[in-house]
């Protein structure tokens, strides 16, 4: 995680913050699945709770409205202080399924632009289940010839790191039921 | 067109000649364009173009395939029955939309940089001129007799109005939020835009250059397909095609589809539509009347085929 707020350089952020919205021409994806020692119904109680993102170590603080349900919202503090807004688009219980995305972009967050992600439950058996974590977005500078640290390759690096840091806790946190 | 009405002259007569589709999909990530015959539902080439693929346009008499490659700025010119590479023409700054003239004689294409359309002649398979237009140009259309094109200019919120004949811009018109692909309504009296950020479609009047309506869609709106009296739109993060009815320009319903449905277009035959799915790597079809998945093809990763991305043909050919 260290790494993901690492990779931004502070002078190249001032040049782009009229540009949201704004984005280069290839949208990236990137899928990470983890194998959980748990039924899914209790995989999915915690991946499913909107407003609770205590399990991800960066995100200092949430604030929310709208519980879990469509149109939900969440305002999340990271510990470099930056603010990052989210929005619920897509809730599926019976898919086990949400999506959401983010409201503007902050690339002092996270290199990327135009970010959405899903999150799924899947069952295996009866004490096993696995969450996959998928994310579309595109990279952090909107134009042509990015600098490294807002490349293709800079916001793939900082969203798996996420989502291997993140899947990483979640199995944590619902393997030792705390 | 020409290739369309053929096809449709001979299966009159003989009734024995079947329609076969194929579909260029490009495949931004695996660097690729899949053809699929869509009659047999398989991948039959894989063709390598490099440069991050988007946009694609087959030529209305079904010869060639342009692509566009944003990240290589370059157009690739690919022979549609060969399926080979004739030529790559680089392109400065960020080569997205693509459209051919219904002639085949030109292709335009929006570079998403530098708020231009460029003019490539296909004859002799180079770039003769460009028009200024707004900023992050995508989708086009043009009119049935090729005189005048219509671009989004998606971060200005708006169309373009090209005059064909000398290239120069007539009019803007104000649509929604981020409109990135614009069609022509089945009787060709309205331009439909897809407006990516405020989740509609905009109904413009071709003959005032006036938006009359908007019309609501699930979450971000791409691509537009007619068929079946319908209209389908496919709403990327909703997992759904939008659908409306054509006589009232109002929705009636939905269709789930794979994850993050992006291009549409519609079968020769006007029973099915094709769409790609972005998040699973699949092009999948529909049937326009019962909006039941028809058919389901492994593709190329991340599938895009932004464009005019099915090519007419028949047995015949």
């Amino acid at each position: 995680m260290r790494a993901m707020f690492a990779a931004l350089v502070a002078g190249a952020l001032t040049l782009f913050t009229g540009a949201a919205e704004a984005h280069g021409p290839t949208r990236q994806k990137v899928e990470i699945t983890i194998d959980v020692a748990a039924p899914a119904a209790k995989t999915w109680a915690v991946v499913s709770n909107f407003q609770d993102l205590s399990w991800l170590a960066p995100v200092t603080k949430l604030e929310g409205t709208g519980g879990s349900d469509i149109g939900a919202e969440r305002t999340l503090t990271l510990a470099n202080g930056e603010v990052v807004k989210e929005k619920l688009e897509k809730f599926d219980p019976t898919k086990m399924m949400l999506f959401y995305r983010m409201d503007g972009d902050n690339i002092k967050a996270l290199p990327v632009t135009n970010y959405s992600s899903r999150l799924t439950v899947k069952s295996v058996d009866d004490t096993h289940s696995t969450i996959t974590w998928w994310g579309a977005f595109y990279r952090g500078f909107p134009n042509n010839d990015p600098p490294p640290e807002l490349s293709d390759a800079a916001a793939i690096k900082a969203v798996t790191d996420l989502y291997n840091l993140g899947l990483g806790a979640l199995k944590t946190k619902i393997e030792s039921g705390k | 067109m020409g290739a369309l009405l053929s096809g449709s002259a001979l299966c009159a007569l003989g009734g024995s000649f079947a329609w076969a589709d194929e579909a260029f999909v490009t495949n931004q990530e695996s660097d690729d364009v899949s053809v699929v015959d869509l009659e047999t539902t398989k991948v039959v080439a894989t063709i390598a173009v490099g440069g991050k693929p988007a946009g694609v346009s087959v030529a209305p008499d079904g010869k060639r395939v342009y692509v566009t490659s944003p990240d290589g700025k370059y157009v690739s010119i690919l022979d549609a029955a060969g399926r080979s590479l004739l030529k790559k023409i680089d392109v400065a700054g960020g080569p997205v939309g693509v459209i051919v003239s219904p002639d085949s004689a030109r292709v335009y294409v929006a570079d998403w940089y530098n708020a231009r359309v460029l003019v490539l002649d296909a004859a002799r398979m180079e770039i003769v001129s460009e028009v200024k237009v707004g900023a992050s140009p995508a989708g086009m259309a043009i009119t049935p007799d090729g005189k005048t094109l219509y671009v989004c200019d998606r971060d200005d919120d708006q169309l373009s109005v090209i005059d064909t004949t000398n290239l120069t811009r007539t009019a803007t018109v104000k649509v929604g939020s981020h409109p990135f692909v614009v069609v022509f309504s089945p009787d060709g009296k309205y331009l439909l835009t897809a407006n990516v950020m405020s989740d509609d479609l905009s109904l413009v009047d071709v003959a005032s250059l006036k938006e009359v309506k908007r019309i609501p869609t699930g979450s971000t709106p791409y691509g537009i397909a007619f068929a079946a009296g319908k209209g389908f739109v496919t709403a990327q993060h909703a997992d759904q095609l939008t659908v409306f009815d054509v006589a009232t320009y109002t929705p009636t319903g939905s269709i789930d589809t794979p994850t993050f449905p992006e291009s549409i277009a519609t079968s020769a035959d006007g029973r099915k539509v094709w769409v790609t799915s972005w998040g699973d790597d699949l092009l999948v079809s529909f049937d326009a009347e019962t909006g039941k998945e028809v058919d389901e093809v492994a593709v190329g990763k991340s599938p895009r085929g932004d464009g005019n991305f099915i090519r007419h043909t028949s047995h015949a050919d």
